[in-house]
């Protein structure tokens, strides 16, 4: 192809959607995949998926690929490029190399979208760089793919729903799942995922955690321990495993670097999976000819990535060619609303939230008391998040100035006057259910002050740098404790500082090391202790970091180190991740030899380049 | 943050660290760097690092001299290593007119002290059997050239700096310079006003615009300079290699990584950080011919930064005649990371002493421009 109006880069579920619509209007796409095969995550899945009726909700996943990609087959004006990556977009074009020949194309496209899917996090443990120890994703696309058993046996890390059904798709290839390990005391997946595997007599351990992987040339076991309920390790109560793999599926972070490159500012949403794409409802990017769709746009599911791609590729045809199905546009983004209006989209709810995309929840509220953060917003106050009937008034009892009220039936839910209120506190130390917070927010400084009920060991003191937890259980970033609260036989209340928007969700802390052995970026080797002996040196910046360390300047272009770092960064500075500047994403995205650039061939030049 | 200072510097590369740094060591108390992002952000972290001392003009000849001597002790007087390392400089002649000019450089560096030598192609073919030298007339070696690392240095300087009691602001812009009555007062930042009566425009790439900020026209433009640098190899090449005729220059890092880059012509003046494919283009097409090796050698990161140019490609250092206090070091196009320790030091001198001490300035003055323009040829 020498000429094409729309540049799809990735070949998932979403860049097939995407192309579908484009080729529909008539419009030349070319779609490009790293891959041997197109299909993206779907073509290693051979489970039968969940969602939407009309998405192919309990069609296998690669079922799912062949029959998005039958439908792109009769296309003329629209081509299919396989093994092809495309190593950055500049601002005179976008070259895509062929590894095969190692050749380069430029093309320069009217409209670019970006379905680049997700790359997989890593986890910090001894001997992590040990030949064996692989990402969850590697182990589908040897299995599923290649056909290559990565290895006998398998101890598997994360039960979240990759972890539950990689673990399940190993068994079925006859790989002996020793255990599939958790460090928090619930499994993180979908229940009937969790029963699969159960019924398959592997144990998921809640409450463990790996300590290191065993081994000089390659993986030949690993030791795991038990976690106390501040995700400690229990001394005593370490156990070897003898494997040859350790599976690690602890989430995926989009890969959004190829937006960044053209000219898309990304955010840091943790709740999306990390740096995702500022964009509208309409999959447009802040550089206003780059749509994204996916896993790119923030982790979530097939479905959801093959409705945003329609999207995109609607919204592209409606740029190039002045008009487009407005209404088959407006059925998929009320799609988009149903899909994520349930319980399990929560999660990204918030994160859309905080791109301004409003997608509202449906769900039957229980009893309706909802904390009204809005009355007496900046006053020091408590919020009460206890709203279902239960028989329990210490709060009333507590409250010096009468401010809360239950009322004659025990079972009634509090109710607090804040014209009472003086702040004093003494509720949230009384609350068995540790369902008392305060709160006090810092509009002038963006932050607010939260009081978190705390029941662990060690309690932090005041200047401590501690992660914040969510709700849900997810790291909002690392905050500063301001205050710590003891109370002789009643709950430590810990005072912390965190981002404004995070006030409302924040409500929980960890307090937790890391192991300064634990290796942070692979291509130099570097270690925890590495990256923060520098800070310590007063190396504070990423980019800073990058030259002092060389982190994310080796061949993988800082995938895997790029977020650890940031997250090293962020605990010892005190500063919340989301603030942190995540440096420049340089191009070229992968290595690339002088000779495939060299030959690069000139595709078709647009008039609107 | 201190709401006074004796000198304000505007400008956290290797310029200003390094004048902050010498300020320090002479004695000066208050001394207060900003910088609007973090240390070495602008060209400074983006350049190639080369230190090289074969200059057509004298007196970038002699300011690189004086810095070799300051960059050979650097770890010894300040503390860190840097990566500095000699392995010299070779300059590529393949027409008429280099031979000849590259014998009158030689003669000229020669008389300044400098120990440089002509190479003749064989000779050249031995040092380096494993270049593609067709064409190739003359060559011209110095032993003390080298390189080092630019971040490292720039943060060796601050934090030495800071040791001494200066003050280091970063993520701090300076959005105004308070002149009343050709005196200045004070700095405006993002963080707030310091009142200061002596001002260093250190800006790199920014130097015309701060100069603004005084009132004060600077004659000097930002053009985007490109660059890459590929997976390590084995250590295989010494010094920096330069063609002015092909326009190019590469080096070897101590990771093993080849870093090279070539100027653009027709590049307009900007404040442009984005890498353009062309560049890369070009460059794979043409390197591979000299460094036959390299056709199969993989890029790995490719980026670009801000050479300030001055009208004769020589920097300008000089006090501003139309204010009080207001020094600027800038115009340092391809080569101000080589000679910031000679610059650092010679500023330093000249606002505590009233004229620098080590080496003569004087001519890159402003008033240079005035009696027509005699540009520095070495240039990439
Ligand atoms: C084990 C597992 C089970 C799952 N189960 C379900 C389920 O039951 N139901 C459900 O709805 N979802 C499920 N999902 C999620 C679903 O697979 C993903 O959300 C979906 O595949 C995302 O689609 P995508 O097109 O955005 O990205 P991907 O499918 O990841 O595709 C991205 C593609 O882009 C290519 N690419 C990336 N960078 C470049 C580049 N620079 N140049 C060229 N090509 C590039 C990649 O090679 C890849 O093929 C599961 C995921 C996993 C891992
Ligand atoms: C690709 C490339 C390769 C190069 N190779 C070499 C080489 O091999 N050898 C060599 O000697 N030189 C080389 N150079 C040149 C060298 O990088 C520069 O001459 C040198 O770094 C200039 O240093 P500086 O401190 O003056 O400028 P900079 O490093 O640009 O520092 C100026 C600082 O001022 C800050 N600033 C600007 N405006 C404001 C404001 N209003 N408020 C606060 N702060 C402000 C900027 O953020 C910046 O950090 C190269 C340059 C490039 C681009
Ligand atoms: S903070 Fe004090 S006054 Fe306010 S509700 Fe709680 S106990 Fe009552
Ligand atoms: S004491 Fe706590 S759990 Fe009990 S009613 Fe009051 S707020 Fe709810």
């Amino acid at each position: 192809m020498t000429e094409c109006d729309v540049l799809i880069i990735g070949g998932g579920p979403a860049g097939l959607a995407a192309g579908i619509e484009v080729g529909k209007a008539g419009l030349k796409a070319l779609i490009v995949d790293e891959g041997v095969r197109f299909g993206g995550q779907l073509v290693k899945q051979t489970h039968k998926f969940f969602g939407n009726e009309e998405f192919y909700a309990s069609v296998r996943g690669f079922e799912i690929a062949e029959k998005l990609l039958e439908e792109l087959r009769a296309m003329d004006n629209v081509e299919l490029m396989p093994e092809s990556t495309v190593i950055g977009v500049y601002e005179d074009g976008v070259p895509i190399l062929h590894r095969p020949s190692d050749t380069t194309t430029l093309l320069r496209p009217k409209r670019l979208v970006i379905a680049t899917g997700a790359s997989e996090k890593f986890l910090q443990f001894e001997n992590n760089d040990l030949p064996g120890v692989y990402g969850a994703g590697a182990v589908q696309t040897l299995m599923n793919q290649f056909g290559i058993m990565p290895g006998e046996n398998v101890l598997m890390i994360g039960s979240g729903n990759i972890g539950l059904i990689v673990s399940y798709q190993l068994m079925q290839a006859g790989v002996n799942v020793k255990a599939i390990i958790e460090a928090s005391n619930r499994v993180g997946g979908y229940q009937v995922h969790a029963n699969k595997v159960r019924r398959l007599g592997v144990p998921i351990l809640l409450r463990h955690t790996i300590i290191r992987a065993l081994g000089k040339e390659e993986v030949q076991g690993a030791v795991i321990a038990q976690v106390n309920d501040s995700w400690e390790v229990i001394p005593g109560t370490e156990r070897e495993f003898v494997v040859d793999t350790i599976c690690v599926a602890v989430g995926l972070s989009p890969s959004a670097e190829l937006v960044s490159q053209a000219g898309g500012r990304l955010q840091f949403i943790s709740e999306l999976g990390g740096y995702v794409p500022v964009r509208d409802e309409n999959m447009r990017t802040t550089a206003s000819n780059v749509f994204v769709a996916g896993d790119v746009s923030g982790i979530e599911e097939a479905t959801t990535a093959m409705v945003e791609g329609r999207i995109a590729g609607l919204s592209c045809v409606k740029d190039l060619k002045g008009i487009t199905d407005e209404k088959r546009l407006k059925k998929f983004q009320e799609q988009l609303r149903a899909f994520r209006s349930g319980p399990t989209s929560s999660k990204v709810r918030k994160g859309l939230e905080k791109l301004n995309l409003s997608f509202p929840e449906k769900l039957p509220r229980e009893t309706a008391v909802e904390p009204s953060y809005e009355a007496y917003k900046g006053k020091l106050r408590p919020i009460i998040e206890c709203s279902e009937a239960i028989p329990c008034n210490p709060c009333e009892t507590s409250c010096p100035f009468g401010a809360i009220t239950i009322g004659e039936n025990i079972n009634n839910v509090p109710v607090i006057d804040y014209e009472k209120c003086t702040g004093c506190g003494i509720c949230a130390t009384k609350c068995p259910g540790l369902a008392i917070f305060m709160m006090q927010e810092k509009e002038e400084k963006g932050t607010a002050t939260v009081g978190i009920p705390y029941e662990f060991l060690p309690i932090p003191s005041k200047g401590d740098q501690v992660y914040a937890l969510r709700k849900d259980g997810s790291v909002a970033g690392v905050a500063k404790v301001t205050k710590v609260v003891k109370a002789p036989n009643s709950t430590t209340v810990v005072y912390i500082e965190v981002p404004l928007e995070e006030a409302r969700e924040v409500r929980h802390i960890k307090v937790v090391e890391m192991k300064p052995e634990a290796i942070v970026c692979r291509c130099e080797e570097l270690t925890v202790e590495d990256v923060e002996k520098a800070i310590e040196e007063g190396y504070t910046d990423f980019e800073e970091l990058r030259r002092r360390l060389r982190i994310a300047m080796g061949p993988c272009g800082g995938r895997t180190c790029r977020l650890n770092a940031l997250m090293i960064l962020s605990r010892k500075t005190g500063t919340p991740i989301e603030k942190l500047d995540p440096g420049t994403f340089r191009p070229p995205v992968i290595p690339t030899t002088f000779k495939a650039v060299s030959k690069s061939a000139k595709g078709g030049e647009s008039s609107e380049g | 943050m201190r709401a006074e200072a004796s000198v304000v510097i505007i400008g956290g590369g290797i310029i200003g660290t390094a004048i902050a740094f010498y300020l320090c060591k002479k004695g000066m108390k208050d001394v207060v760097l900003v910088e609007k992002s973090y240390l070495s952000s602008g060209s400074t972290g983006r350049c190639g690092g080369g230190i090289r001392q074969q200059w057509s003009e004298r007196m970038n000849v002699r300011l690189a001299m004086r810095s070799v001597k300051l960059f050979e002790r650097f770890e010894e007087e300040i503390g860190m290593d840097i990566e500095y390392y000699q392995g010299g400089y070779l300059l590529l002649a393949y027409t008429d007119e280099e031979v000849e000019l590259f014998h009158k450089n030689v003669a000229m560096q020669q008389e300044e002290g400098l120990d440089v030598r002509l190479l003749s192609k064989e000779e050249t073919k031995e040092k380096f059997p494993f270049m593609n030298l067709e064409g190739l007339k003359l060559a011209t070696f110095c032993p003390t050239d080298g390189h080092a690392n630019p971040h490292l240095a720039t943060m060796a300087y601050a934090k030495a700096a800071e040791k001494m009691g200066a003050m280091i602001l970063t993520h701090t812009e300076v959005t105004d310079i308070d002149v009343q009555s050709g005196q200045i007062k004070g700095v405006l930042t993002t963080k707030g006003y310091i009142k200061t009566s002596v001002v260093v425009n250190a800006a790199g790439g920014f130097s015309r615009e701060v100069g603004l900020m005084a009132g004060v026209e600077l004659p000097t433009e930002s053009y985007r300079h490109q660059i890459f640098v590929t997976e390590p190899l084995e250590h295989i090449l010494d010094p920096l290699v330069i063609s002015f005729v092909n326009n190019f220059y590469i080096r070897q890092t101590k990771s093993g990584n080849f870093i090279m880059g070539q100027g653009d012509k027709d590049e307009p003046p900007s404040h442009k950080h984005d890498p353009s494919w062309k560049f890369l283009t070009e460059m794979t097409e043409k390197m591979p011919h000299f460094f036959p090796f390299l056709k199969e050698v993989r890029v790995l990161r490719h980026w670009a930064g801000l050479y300030n140019m001055s009208p004769d490609a020589q920097p300008i250092i000089d006090k501003s005649d139309k204010l009080s206090d207001f020094y600027f070091a800038i115009g340092f196009s391809g080569h101000g990371f080589m000679l910031a320790p000679a610059v650092g030091e010679a500023m330093a001198d000249w606002i505590i002493y009233g004229s620098p001490e080590e080496v003569d300035i004087s001519n890159l003055k402003m008033e240079r421009f005035s009696k027509g323009v005699s540009r520095e040829k070495n240039v990439v």
